[in-house]
């Protein structure tokens, strides 16, 4: 493999992805994604001075929630909840593997 | 080619109404929705019902489906016949171009070339420039690729126009650096290898979300690294220095006098490299010699002899 056939990658800091980003990396409108963090269903984002500062860690949120949305019809805040609820899974399995128990 | 009987994978009837369909397909997604399906192919029957579901749901799609179809069985050696499609009017819906490059060759050789990308590639007429998609994909990597870096390779199927506007799945395979002090869930930006703009846009990125191999020793949370640490119960009960492996090089580990089973102990960056570094969390796990041994057990009954020790004295009324 020569030099120059391979890719160099960048690690994203949290913050670094702007809302395009995120929408386009889970195939769904930016107005889309816009709305559902407008009406709050997107935790620990923010608005400064115009654009919103959304952190890699949500890509997973907004395609649980548009798979959600898109299987069962669910509104928004429905999936949303879901949403939440998975994290919550997330987190809990998180920590039995931490204590090795999974 | 293999023929898929897109009924029975959603286990319908050929003459079910749409809202059949789309209640077997809820039904099955909830069974095998990865994020919560005990199943061990889970991803892979999710994958088939998405891809059955974007072809029933579908009039059109169905109907052309239905009419190709006829008389196949699932698993049979299929080639539709040229122009099969002409004819048939196909709308998009549901499905973007890059989740449709998922589906099997069954499907991209059928519908790759219809439905709503050719729509939304087309969209704004002369004069409109766009950037191009951004594409995803997950890449598994071995945790020892964080603390060294490494070069992966990775095979990405990815949709793309051809000169006559027509959407084609291809197979790309790139050698990707993995930069050293990568944690899972991060988020890896190849700049320029996502889909090529229109008219004259930027090229999107491709975005490459990392995830760990289970390690057989290793529990990696973030960039901290836990570890069950086996001890002896006299390097429990009186101290020790033991050395401990890591994905590179190993540590020399104090183990405080007293220390009980269940105690964390914390090195201080020693978990996956960064700024900061990560830590390195231990939890002490006594482990007993067994009593087969006979020396093992002349010592054992000489501690219960010799040792006045109730661990139960503080759950007692």
């Amino acid at each position: 493999m020569r030099d120059d056939d391979i890719l160099t990658g960048s690690l994203l800091d949290e913050s670094w992805l702007t809302l395009e980003q995120i929408a386009a990396a889970c195939t769904v409108e930016p107005r889309w994604l816009e709305r559902h963090i407008e009406e709050g269903l997107f935790p620990h984002t923010e608005c400064v001075a115009g654009t919103w500062r959304i952190t890699a860690l949500h890509l997973r949120r907004a395609r649980r929630m548009r798979e959600i949305e898109r299987v069962f019809d669910a509104e928004p805040e429905l999936a949303a909840l879901v949403a939440d609820l998975l994290e919550e899974m997330d987190e809990l399995h998180s920590r039995l593997r931490r204590a090795g128990l999974e | 080619m293999e023929f898929k009987d897109y009924y029975k994978t959603l286990g319908v009837a050929r003459d079910a109404t749409v809202q059949d369909i789309k209640k077997a397909f809820r039904k099955l997604a909830r069974k095998y929705h990865p994020d919560v399906s005990k199943e061990p192919d889970a991803e892979a029957r999710m994958q088939e019902l998405n891809e059955a579901y974007a072809v029933l749901s579908d009039p059109e799609k169905r109907a052309a489906y239905d009419q190709l179809g006829r008389g196949h069985q699932p698993g049979e050696e299929f080639r539709p016949p040229p122009d099969w499609d002409a004819g048939y009017e196909f709308s998009g819906r549901g499905f973007s171009p890059s989740e449709e490059a998922a589906f099997s060759d069954f499907f991209s050789e059928l519908f790759g070339h219809m439905g709503g990308a050719r729509g939304r590639y087309h969209t704004g007429g002369a004069g409109f420039r766009a950037r191009g998609e951004d594409h995803h994909a997950k890449v598994l990597l071995e945790l020892e690729d964080a603390f060294e870096g490494a070069t992966r390779q990775i095979s990405l199927r990815v949709p793309r126009l051809d000169p006559e506007g027509r959407v084609v799945v291809d197979t790309r395979t790139l050698n990707v650096r993995i930069p050293k002090g990568v944690h899972g869930g991060q988020i890896i930006r190849l700049a320029g290898q996502g889909s090529p703009g229109i008219g004259g846009g930027p090229t999107g990125d491709l975005l490459l979300e990392v995830h760990f191999r289970p390690h057989p020793s290793f529990r990696p949370d973030g960039r901290d690294l836990h570890m069950t640490l086996p001890v002896t119960p006299w390097e429990a009960a009186l101290g020790a220095v033991i050395p401990v492996d890591l994905p590179s090089g190993s540590v020399k580990v104090r183990i405080p006098e007293n220390a009980q089973s269940g105690r964390q102990l914390r090195v201080r960056g020693k978990g996956i490299p960064g700024s900061p570094s990560g830590d390195l969390l231990l939890e002490i796990q006594v482990v007993l010699p067994s009593p087969d041994d006979p020396k093992a057990r002349r010592l054992y009954e000489q501690m219960a002899r010799e040792i006045p020790f109730d661990p139960r004295r503080n759950q007692r009324a």
